[in-house]
């Protein structure tokens, strides 16, 4: 090792290109260090410092929405920027925002440290956001270790709660598992890609375009296909798609509320993000990829709904519809691989996600304001008469579901249009009528919440002497967090009517 | 000829015998990856599924390294690196989990831990 071959190696480290992510891994460690410095008095402040840090970093990524450097690659090509990594980010950075204050909210009912929660969320969204333009399986297989790690703290957070313990636990099985399939499919897709006799061989294996050019000049090898398979099934995991959705229900409902949010959008996002990146790097094996993806597809979209229908803890509802929500954004990342749909498509993805965001976090804050102190106990029952006693509650998560169900003219509408069009347009007649059977079929368990929250219904009187009401206290909401709430509601109307610039940049591409 | 003369004969033979071709690198990760893989699926105890989850690693690294040797790229062994403190990482939060579940349910059994459902 000389210095000169120290040098030559980090003369193509561009540190301003991953600003972001180093903020926010500096406020991370900031948090741990306020917590020690300031008084127990002042430890409310905690939270504060880390959302007006990640407000800063999202203005900043909005602001600057085209840095230099965009459309190349740095550190000697581990990371490539794109607009749709710029896209990412931001998305990831608001959807931690609204985690850390569904944190604050969440963690009052609970007699938990709450410092390293809002820390860790951190931790995970500057992973996640170097997940998203990952150009190396090796940056790749870390920050997304980095980010299921920070996941089995966060699943497992109320470690008095034994359920919280439970579903950390599984989601730590299931997703090591899916790890080491990830893994297994890496090195296969390294070793062959690698091998010197082969036609196209490469020496530095494990980056993107290097593989993509192997592929291309061997379009049938069949431990590259194996290698391919391994890969798809170990982000398959991520997304929940069938038949690795089997952890979703019980993580879901086993882990804190905040939590089963970021786990439904980012962590969701992030694998769509990646299966994106990979499809484009895998684009000569196309007819393998797009093969196991309809598979996939179909199952998760008719497996989600079909599950869904007969549940009645809301947060294993919204779980598996999550899943079939992933279906449906397979069905836009199939598209983007057929050559009648292409970067369109990609776009759809994308808005649907943004919806989805949306829309989700509308349902969660309502969740995370009515749960009890047993955070997993949170039936379709309790949310009985809801429009009586908090009518602006039931307002807003009436425009969350039927958004997420896909009523227009609310924003997941527009979302599902999207993706059915690009469909359409890549000629995958099959998959839409599953998915447009899916669509009918959620909106039967999307609206039984619905009416849960509006409609009375008839209840047998409780026998004598029993407890009398095991629903939780409703408690009033406060401003700050009302205001959230309805403009994330508001949100979803808007751009269910007018997609404006972020539609005409996102279908424009 | 002598014994003594024949011996570095036979240990240059066997040296040769010895020389492991890639194929049975590969042959040795897939195996231990499948024992790893239907190890998880199969077993009931935590502490062991999570072994064979280990496993399941090790192998991907025997893999690696086999392919780091034979292709002459250096990025394997690097690799293996950054797995192992990945795997670390697993570890010492997997067990805190584990630990923490004992001493709630007294159980470490996958089929008593069945608190969550519908």
């Amino acid at each position: 090792m000389t210095p000169e071959l120290l040098q030559n190696l980090s003369a193509d480290n561009f540190w301003p290109a991953i600003a972001p992510e180093v903020m926010l891994g500096v406020l991370a460690l900031l948090l741990l260090v306020a917590e020690i410095v300031l008084p127990k008095k002042r430890h409310d402040v905690i939270p504060l410092i880390s959302l007006s840090g990640l407000l800063g970093v999202f203005l900043g990524i909005l602001l600057n929405f085209k840095p230099v450097g965009l459309g190349e690659t740095t550190f000697n090509g581990l990371l490539r920027h794109s607009e749709g990594s710029q896209f990412l980010r931001a998305f990831f950075v608001l959807s931690a925002l609204l985690v850390t204050i569904l944190g604050i909210i969440a963690l009052k009912k609970q007699k938990m440290p709450k410092t390293e929660f809002f820390s860790i969320v951190l931790v995970i969204t500057a992973a996640l956001m170097l997940l998203g333009q990952a150009h190396n399986f090796i940056l790749l297989f870390v920050a997304l270790e980095t980010v299921t790690v920070g996941f089995y703290i966060l699943v497992s957070y109320t470690r008095t709660n034994p359920l919280s313990l439970e579903a950390g636990l599984k989601y730590l099985i299931l997703g090591a598992l899916s790890s080491a399939l990830l893994l297994f499919g890496i090195v296969l897709l390294y070793g062959v890609a690698g091998n010197p006799s082969a036609l196209g061989a490469t020496a530095n294996p494990m980056d993107f375009d290097a593989l993509r050019v192997f592929l291309a000049h061997n379009p049938d090898n069949f431990l590259a296909s194996v290698g391919i398979v391994l890969v798809l099934s170990g982000i398959a995991f991520k997304i929940g798609a069938v038949p690795f959705q089997i952890w979703v229900p019980d993580v879901y409902q086993g882990a804190p509320t905040p939590v089963t949010a970021f786990l439904a959008v980012a962590s969701k996002a992030a694998g769509f993000a990646l299966l994106l990146i990979l499809a484009g790097v895998f684009s000569s094996y196309s007819h393998l990829v797009i093969s196991v993806l309809s598979i996939m597809a179909a199952a998760t979209i008719v497996f989600g709904n079909f599950a869904a229908l007969t549940q009645h803890n809301v947060k294993r509802l919204i779980g598996l519809s999550g899943v079939s929500h992933a279906g449906y954004l397979m069905l836009g990342v199939i598209a983007a691989l057929t050559p009648g749909g292409g970067s369109q498509a990609v776009g759809a993805v994308f808005f649907y996600l943004f919806a989805y965001l949306l829309a989700s976090f509308t349902v969660f804050g309502v969740m995370t304001h009515l749960a009890g102190p047993n955070d997993s106990d949170q039936e379709l029952d309790h949310y009985q008469d809801l429009a009586k006693t908090h009518p602006f509650l039931a307002g807003v998560l009436a425009v969350g579901l039927g958004s997420l169900a896909g009523i227009p003219p609310l924003a997941g509408f527009m979302g599902k249009l999207f993706i059915f069009v690009a469909a359409f347009k890549a000629g995958l007649y099959g998959l839409l009528a599953v998915a447009v059977v899916g669509v009918v079929v959620s909106i039967y368990y999307y609206f039984g919440w619905i009416k849960a929250a509006f409609f009375p219904h008839w209840r047998p009187p409780l026998p004598t002497g029993s407890v009398a009401d095991s629903r939780p206290v409703r408690s009033a909401v406060s401003l700050p967090f009302g205001l959230l709430l309805g403009s994330l509601a508001v949100a979803s109307i808007i751009l269910g009517f007018y997609q404006g610039q972020l539609g005409a940049w996102l279908l424009g591409r | 000829m002598s014994p003594f003369v024949s011996l570095p004969l036979a240990l240059v033979c066997a040296a040769d015998f010895l020389r492991v071709d890639l194929n049975s690198y590969l042959y040795l990760s897939a195996l231990l990856f499948a024992i790893g893989f239907f190890g998880v699926l199969l077993r009931k105890n935590t502490l062991v599924i999570y072994m064979c989850l280990e496993l399941m690693l090790v192998a991907a690294t025997v893999a690696l390294v086999a392919f780091s040797r034979y292709n002459g790229t250096m990025d394997g062994n690097v690799f293996v690196f950054f797995i192992l403190t990945v795997a670390a990482a697993e570890v010492a939060v997997g067990l805190a989990i584990i630990v923490a579940l004992f001493r709630r349910r007294q159980t470490i059994q996958v089929e008593e831990l069945n608190a969550l459902k519908n």
